[in-house]
């Protein structure tokens, strides 16, 4: 755009873009950050509280390995077993009297611990836990020491010795070259 | 041939073996002659080189033809078609056999791996004087050797059969109920094993010490194209399950599946990083270990779900052929950190990253992400041997854990995939950020009102409704803008590619989140002429029918939903195997599938049957998703207009209006 083409400020379109840029650096996003709050405090809370005793058992089974198949959850699997679990499972929650964690407790007691599919925090299963949680912990500060070494370092200079390999691999070859490349790092 | 089953020894038999062993010989020569050639620098030898290429594709295409061969005409003098085939399985399902047990899946990859082989010599053979080619294909040529030598040895393909079998039981009856079967694992084989091609030009990078950019130019391509294949047979394979395996899900984190999605997840993380290097000449050492990862990741997968070792529904148990890929496993690993030991200072790469608020800074958050997304998934899938072999206990790690920790990880990425792409390189200000990121914003915003509009309640399936939105506003800017400027070629490239792929992603993982967090499931006992209720809809069970095939008898129930169009899930009795196999029917739609099995039924014409009823949200967007997937990937694949010499220096400034990344120039270059 040359400077005869550059329109008076007074054109509405310019002072409208203007006034967009302007909403984008403050208000604008005011607005955005606090209708995303309360759009999801309101959606959490519109939830329902209470379990159906369907969706607890349907939660608790997708918890318990069939015991007879191969890596399927009672949830998933269709044979007898699971569905005796199933049924079960049922009777448990419907008689109230249980915690979710109580009924897993029993249902380990009764098929042994390999039919549970969440393992537990406690001793060596808990392992299964921290090292994620460790791995992303180290990732994260690895990152941060690896931007603070470049923070420190700036930008690279080339020392002498750099521009002479420069001009030794420039001489050598002028296509590409690899191995002077290599070299340079 | 139909004679020739009935003998001891059948022809069959006979040409494949020979096929194997010539191909063995031939690709452990071909490695030989060719490293011996590019040592010495022995001209003549080095033009015999793709010989050895084409017979080892040509004599592992015969191999699988052979078989095709055995399995259609009924070889009964093989054992592998003892174990698979059958006369009653109609053509179709008989071609699917090939690779529906250990044996033929074996073949499948050495096709898949041989044919790459011989591809890449095609392509390069007119530059096998350059030692990073010919390095490569030495690498080709050893994985395939492996190959060969585990289909003739340990799994010993073309064994004979138990003489006197005229008839099998033909292959596992999930395997012959849908026409998925057909497409899923060979795409899926073209991506895993595809991931070889990057890592053998990364190999040959350590060894020649050439580990500049030159390489990179040379795989970028390949490793996305393994990239695609590998995301849509993954995709397959769920959109498989769902559709025939009656439980409604299309994941389970189960080894098989882990073992697909380890590599993708390396690899991922590796289409990222090459733009680092490629734009900055950084990331070395960590874009040659993610490639290697990858390579490695898909050997070990193998291992864990074809040695017998984990149990899984899909597993191939077999004990023989678990050493030698936890051997080859364990060469690759040594072999990969020598030569990265050995490159050690040819791999420091010089350059600084200024800013954590820069493209190369997502791209690092992305893979320190990918990295620990893969390491759960890995420990997971793992950690019940290693309890096993601390503790002598048996424990298992399930869905619910995978479910629990990927959650967190995939909403940080959603997050990521809305922030990355308006950064521009080296630096950016929070006033840019602001600028750029508001329309994307604002449509996070809608996206969440809807969700919240429509019933959501969970804060994982808010943030991801959210955060997805977020993250499509920040895709479809750039793919606008881009448009804008340069017309239909701004679809094309791998920013712009990348971000229709992105799309795509984006739409997967919130039809997943929604499907998984929404999901309704009612089990009724339904009688004929009285309609049942469930979540808005009406179902009628209308009747009871029989039907047969020759291979199997079954039952179905045609039930009305909504007093309009029946649909009929079955349990169909596989005769030959005496498996019971349930057949969802499934009503299809926008926002909601609505699934069915048959759960329980008596006989023909009974007036009531037991059927379950899923009502799963957004199904259909995670097929829509795949397909913007493979589309993103195609355009990626595509030359941008203008691309940067590699030969360039890593500061030199991008060409004004670069298409690949889309960039604003005069922020691309601040």
């Amino acid at each position: 755009m040359t400077a005869a083409e550059v329109r008076p400020p007074a054109d509405p379109r310019a002072a409208r873009r203007a006034g967009w840029r302007r909403l984008k650096q403050g208000p604008g996003w005011i607005v955005v950050v606090l209708l995303f709050g309360v759009l999801l405090v309101f959606g959490i809370a519109q939830g329902r509280d209470a379990r159906t005793p369907e969706e607890r058992v349907e939660e608790l089974s997708k918890q318990i390995a069939c015991p007879i198949c191969d890596g399927e959850s009672v949830f998933d699997s269709r044979n007898p077993t699971s569905a005796a679990i199933r049924n079960e499972l049922l009777a448990q929650v419907e008689n109230g009297q249980s915690s979710d964690a109580q009924i897993l407790a029993y249902i380990e007691e009764r098929f042994g611990e390999d039919v549970l599919l969440v393992p537990r925090a406690e001793g060596i299963d808990a392992l299964v836990w921290i090292l994620p949680v460790m791995a992303l912990a180290g990732g994260v500060t690895g990152l941060a020491i690896a931007f603070r070494r470049w923070q420190r370092e700036g930008g690279l200079e080339a020392t002498d010795a750099d521009r002479a390999l420069v001009d030794a691999a420039r001489a050598r070859e002028t296509g590409f070259d690899d191995e002077a490349e290599g070299a340079r790092g | 041939m139909f004679a020739a089953g009935l003998t001891a020894t059948s022809v069959n038999g006979l040409v494949g073996h020979s096929a194997l062993i010539v191909g063995l010989v031939t690709s452990v020569f071909g490695a030989i002659a060719l490293a011996y050639a590019t040592i010495t620098g022995d001209r003549k030898l080095l033009r015999t080189i793709p010989n050895y290429a084409w017979v080892a594709g040509g004599t592992a295409l015969l191999a699988t033809v052979v078989m095709m061969n055995a399995l259609l005409t009924y070889d009964f003098g093989l054992a592998y078609v003892q174990q698979v085939g059958s006369r009653s399985t109609p053509m179709l399902y008989n071609i699917a056999a090939l690779w529906s047990a250990l044996e033929g899946s074996i073949l499948l990859w050495l096709l898949t791996l041989a044919g790459y082989t011989a591809y890449i010599m095609k392509r390069y053979r007119k530059r096998l004087d350059d030692p990073l080619i010919a390095w490569a294909l030495v690498v080709m040529f050893v994985v395939t050797a492996f190959f060969f030598f585990i289909a003739f040895g340990p799994t010993d393909v073309f064994a004979n059969g138990e003489p006197g079998v005229t008839d099998g039981p033909g292959p596992n009856p999930l395997l012959q109920n849908h026409i998925l079967v057909m497409f899923h694992p060979p795409i899926l084989y073209l991506g895993y094993v595809g991931f070889t091609v990057p890592f053998a030009f990364a190999i040959a990078a350590l060894i020649t010490g050439r580990v500049g950019e030159g390489w990179l130019m040379e795989t970028r391509r390949w490793a996305l194209f393994a990239w695609g294949f590998l995301s849509i047979g993954i995709l397959l394979g769920g959109w498989w399950a769902y559709e025939v395996l009656g439980w409604s899900g299309v994941w389970a984190w189960d080894p098989v599946e882990n073992a697909s999605f380890l590599p993708w997840l390396t690899g991922t993380a590796y289409i990222h990083s090459v733009l680092v290097q490629e734009r900055r000449g950084m990331l070395r050492v960590w874009n040659i270990s993610l490639l290697i990862a990858t390579f490695a990741l898909t050997i070990l997968g193998t291992f864990l779900t074809r040695s017998g070792i984990i149990n899984s529904v899909h597993a191939f148990a077999d004990g023989t052929i678990g050493p030698y890929l936890l051997g080859f496993f364990g060469v690759i690993v040594v072999v990969s950190l020598s030569l990265i030991a050995w490159r050690g200072d040819r791999l420091r790469s010089p350059g600084t990253i200024d800013s954590p608020l820069s493209r190369e800074g997502a791209f690092l958050a992305n893979n320190v992400l990918f990295t620990v997304f893969a390491f759960v998934v890995l420990l997971g899938t793992v950690f019940p041997l290693i309890v096993e072999a601390l503790q002598d206990r048996q424990i298992a790690v399930g869905q619910p854990f995978f479910d629990r920790l990927s959650m967190p990880i995939g909403l940080v990425l959603l997050f990521l995939m809305a922030v990355a792409p308006v950064l521009p390189w080296r630096k950016a200000s929070t006033e840019l950020l602001r600028d750029r990121l508001f329309v994307p914003a604002c449509l996070g915003v809608v996206c969440l009102a809807v969700a919240v509009a429509v019933g959501a309640d969970a804060w994982a399936s808010l943030l991801a409704f959210g955060l997805g939105g977020f993250a499509a506003g920040a895709a479809l800017r750039q793919l606008v803008l881009a448009t804008r400027r340069q017309g239909w070629r701004g679809l094309v490239g791998r920013a712009n590619g990348g971000m229709v792929v992105h799309l795509g992603i984006i739409l997967i993982a919130v039809a997943l989140a929604a499907s998984n967090g929404y999901t309704r499931v009612g089990e009724f006992t339904m009688k004929v002429g009285e309609p049942v209720s469930f979540e808005g809809h009406t179902f009628e069970l209308l009747e009871v029918e029989a039907f047969e095939t020759e291979r199997s008898q079954g039952l179905k129930a045609q039930v009305s939903i909504d007093g309009g169009q029946a649909y009929a899930p079955a349990i169909t009795r596989f005769t030959l195997q005496g498996m019971d196999i349930g057949t969802p029917s499934v009503r299809t739609g926008l926002t909601k599938d609505i699934y069915l099995t048959l759960e329980k039924v008596t006989e023909a014409g009974a007036s009531e049957a037991q059927i379950k009823v899923f009502i799963k949200p957004m199904i259909l967007w995670m097929w829509i998703g795949g397909g913007l997937v493979s589309l993103g990937t195609i355009l990626a694949a595509f030359p941008g207009k203008r691309r940067r010499d590699p030969r360039a220096p890593v500061s030199e400034p991008v060409p004004v209006g670069d298409a690949r990344t889309g960039d604003e120039p005069e922020v691309a270059r601040v």
